[in-house]
């Protein structure tokens, strides 16, 4: 059994010290940050990653750091929607529907704990799942060559576009202007600079860590600036109840069909948790239909079916990042940026050549969960409290560790102004109703996207058909038309 | 007059450019078809009919912001750039005190509480980062020998 093989490799280094430490550590962060209202995992990550690679750690150790402040966060976030009914990020808004009216029956405690019991499921199913099927997908995607991969790209934007957000025609804008932000700097194929416009800093490209800064915490910032009023807000008790056995047996199926379309929709490049978490609910509100239905008013089956499918989702949007080194998420994306800035080029070769970062991540995520799942239910006052936290006292914390963590990189304030600048325009660019997660994605991936391009016109000596040669490319095209149609055509359904 | 309409106006300016910049770049030698400025050309190409039907078919403003929350996220854009500046000149500790106190006050704290706060959070914090995680952390002139 390959599988077990490397499985032991992953757990031999998931288990020194250090990065047990660091699993530990992550979760806990992870946790923390997503429990504060108003940080989401994708602002959490990103601050701690300028942090994460100046202390000098290893890869694989900063990226099993990263990965367990993601799905900390996912974890945490389930805790302001319950009690405050202010979801943390996106992947949370569904939890809010039947976590708040349980907490204001009271219940509270039991709408927690089982929300951390749907979690841990769910993304231990998803792990399950991916162990299964990341080295199968890894094993294909050896067999990808240029062409498969520009492919592969166009049919992530895609999904990109016609499933997240209002308007598509907004998430095209902001892919290409991140894939344009990619084309910044010296050009690997001639040497010459492109579009730096005599600015010394920019001759190596857009540096990823101030752009992700800047684009996710500064305009963080000014939103905070904007809505601050949290301080109305009131904090629902706990209360003493907890959750049964018989709780987690009413629910068992539910779990497993949230945790498996959450891992299918994760897996998928472009939709994320948010998307798995409004299927599920969706799917399970229409199971319940008539049969003791209580959806929005506390149900226990809406609680855990939304909990379960984001964390499998958070898994699941690993995958395509690790195999096939496209992101499934923003979040993902970043880590991806992560790795790259490691040198360490995520794809299907990964798994063979360097079995401690893939399988060490995947091996740390098992010990992750489970102590998440420790960290969550006896902690839980401890985070809780946390959303007290004064807004007074938490701005001025984000503001100094993205300062700090900016000018730790190379010592240089133009980063600092250059990080400010991009603050500004993803506010303005977030007001006007854009996502700031395709930009991210477009930066991470153009340049592997312009390479491939211009390496699979050099085969063909400049014919362009050589993208539609070979079955696989078929494929990959078909997918990108469905991806593109499909929404409409389930729109024309429902009428 | 609707945001879409002139975000979309400037970024059809900007990608008019960046074609025209890619256009003529200067390529000494090229050994693949496509070349350093295709790619650049094709993006610009897609924007600028994105931006066109943006301008066809915008959104409707949604967003209105008052007098009184643009005053503050300009003074928070302003405290910023201020911390920007100050950052390596006078130091972390004294640049993140000032900057940490008119942080903490616009967010609802009073001024004392709000100085002592950011006081005691810059000194903590200082140590922890600079001694304790080995980043690199400016000093500042005034505290030089430190």
């Amino acid at each position: 059994m390959d599988v077990l093989h490397y499985l032991s490799i992953g757990f031999s280094v998931a288990l020194t010290p250090l990065n047990l430490g660091l699993v530990l550590a992550g979760c806990f962060i992870g946790t923390l940050i997503g429990s504060l209202p108003g940080i989401g995992p994708i602002n959490g990550v990103a601050i701690l990653l300028p942090l994460a690679y100046s202390i000098g750690l290893p890869p694989e150790s900063a990226l099993i750091l990263l990965a367990g402040v993601y799905y900390g966060a996912e974890y945490g976030g389930r805790i302001s929607s319950i009690l405050l009914n202010v979801p943390g990020d996106a992947g949370a808004i569904m939890t809010t529907l039947d976590g708040y009216p349980m907490a204001k029956r009271g219940e509270g405690g039991r709408a927690l704990a089982l929300s951390a019991v749907s979690s841990f499921f769910g993304s231990m199913g998803a792990l399950l799942l991916m162990v299964i099927f990341a080295p199968l997908l890894s094993k294909l995607a050896i067999q990808f060559g240029p062409s498969e991969y520009v492919w592969l790209m166009i049919f992530a934007f895609t999904c990109l576009a016609t499933m997240v957000g209002k308007r598509p025609i907004k998430t095209v804008v902001g892919v290409v202007i991140g894939l344009l932000f990619a084309t910044v700097g010296i050009d690997s194929g001639t040497g010459i600079l492109r579009f730096t416009m005599g600015i010394p800093n920019l001759f190596d490209g857009v540096d990823f860590l101030v752009v992700v800064i800047g684009m996710f915490a500064i305009s963080e910032v000014l939103i905070l600036l904007e809505s601050w009023a949290r301080n109305d807000l009131k904090l629902t008790p706990v209360g003493k109840s907890f959750i049964s056995f018989s709780d987690i047996m009413a629910v068992k199926w539910v779990i497993l069909r949230s945790t498996i379309s959450g891992f299918l929709i994760g897996v998928l490049p472009g939709t994320g948790a948010s998307i798995a978490s409004a299927v599920a609910y969706g799917t399970e509100k229409r199971f319940a239909a008539g049969k003791d239905d209580h959806f929005g008013e506390g149900d226990i089956r809406g609680l855990a079916a939304p909990e379960a499918a984001n964390n499998a989702a958070a898994a699941g949007s690993m995958v395509p990042m690790l195999t096939l080194g496209i992101p499934g998420s923003g979040t993902t994306a970043i880590l991806l940026g992560a790795l790259m800035m490691f040198n360490i080029t995520p794809g299907p070769l990964l798994f063979e050549q360097q079995p401690n970062i893939a399988w060490g991540l995947i091996a740390s995520m098992f010990i992750g969960n489970i102590a998440l799942l420790v960290m969550n239910l006896p902690l839980i006052g401890v985070f809780v409290r946390l959303l007290s936290i004064k807004q007074s006292y938490l701005v001025p914390i984000i503001v100094m560790l993205t300062f700090v963590g900016i000018y730790s990189i190379h010592g240089d304030t133009f980063d600092l102004f250059f990080m400010i600048l991009l603050g500004v325009f993803a506010f303005i660019f977030r007001k006007l109703g854009f996502s700031l997660a395709p930009v991210i994605l477009g930066l991470v991936l153009g340049e592997v996207l312009e390479e491939n391009l211009r390496r699979a016109l050099s085969i063909s000596g400049g014919d362009w058909s050589i993208l539609l040669n070979g079955t696989m490319t078929y494929v990959l095209a078909i997918a990108t038309i469905a991806a593109l149609i499909a929404p409409r055509l389930l729109k024309v359904f429902k009428k | 007059m609707l945001y879409d309409r002139i975000f979309a106006g400037v970024f059809l300016v900007l990608s008019g450019l960046v074609a025209w910049t890619a256009y003529y770049f200067d390529v000494p030698f090229q050994y693949e078809p496509l070349g350093p400025k295709a790619f650049p050309i094709i993006l610009s190409i897609i924007l600028a009919a994105c931006c066109i039907w943006m301008m066809i078919k915008p959104d409707q403003n949604t967003w209105h912001p008052t007098k009184e929350v643009l005053t503050k996220i300009v003074i928070g854009l302003v405290i910023m750039v201020l911390y920007a500046v100050l950052f390596e000149e006078a130091g972390f500790i004294i640049s993140t005190t000032l900057v940490g106190t008119i942080f903490s006050w616009l967010f609802g704290e009073k001024p004392l509480k709000a100085f002592l706060y950011a006081f005691v959070l810059s000194l903590i914090s200082y140590f922890l980062l600079a001694d304790l995680m080995q980043l690199n952390v400016p000093t500042g002139l005034f505290f030089g020998d430190f």
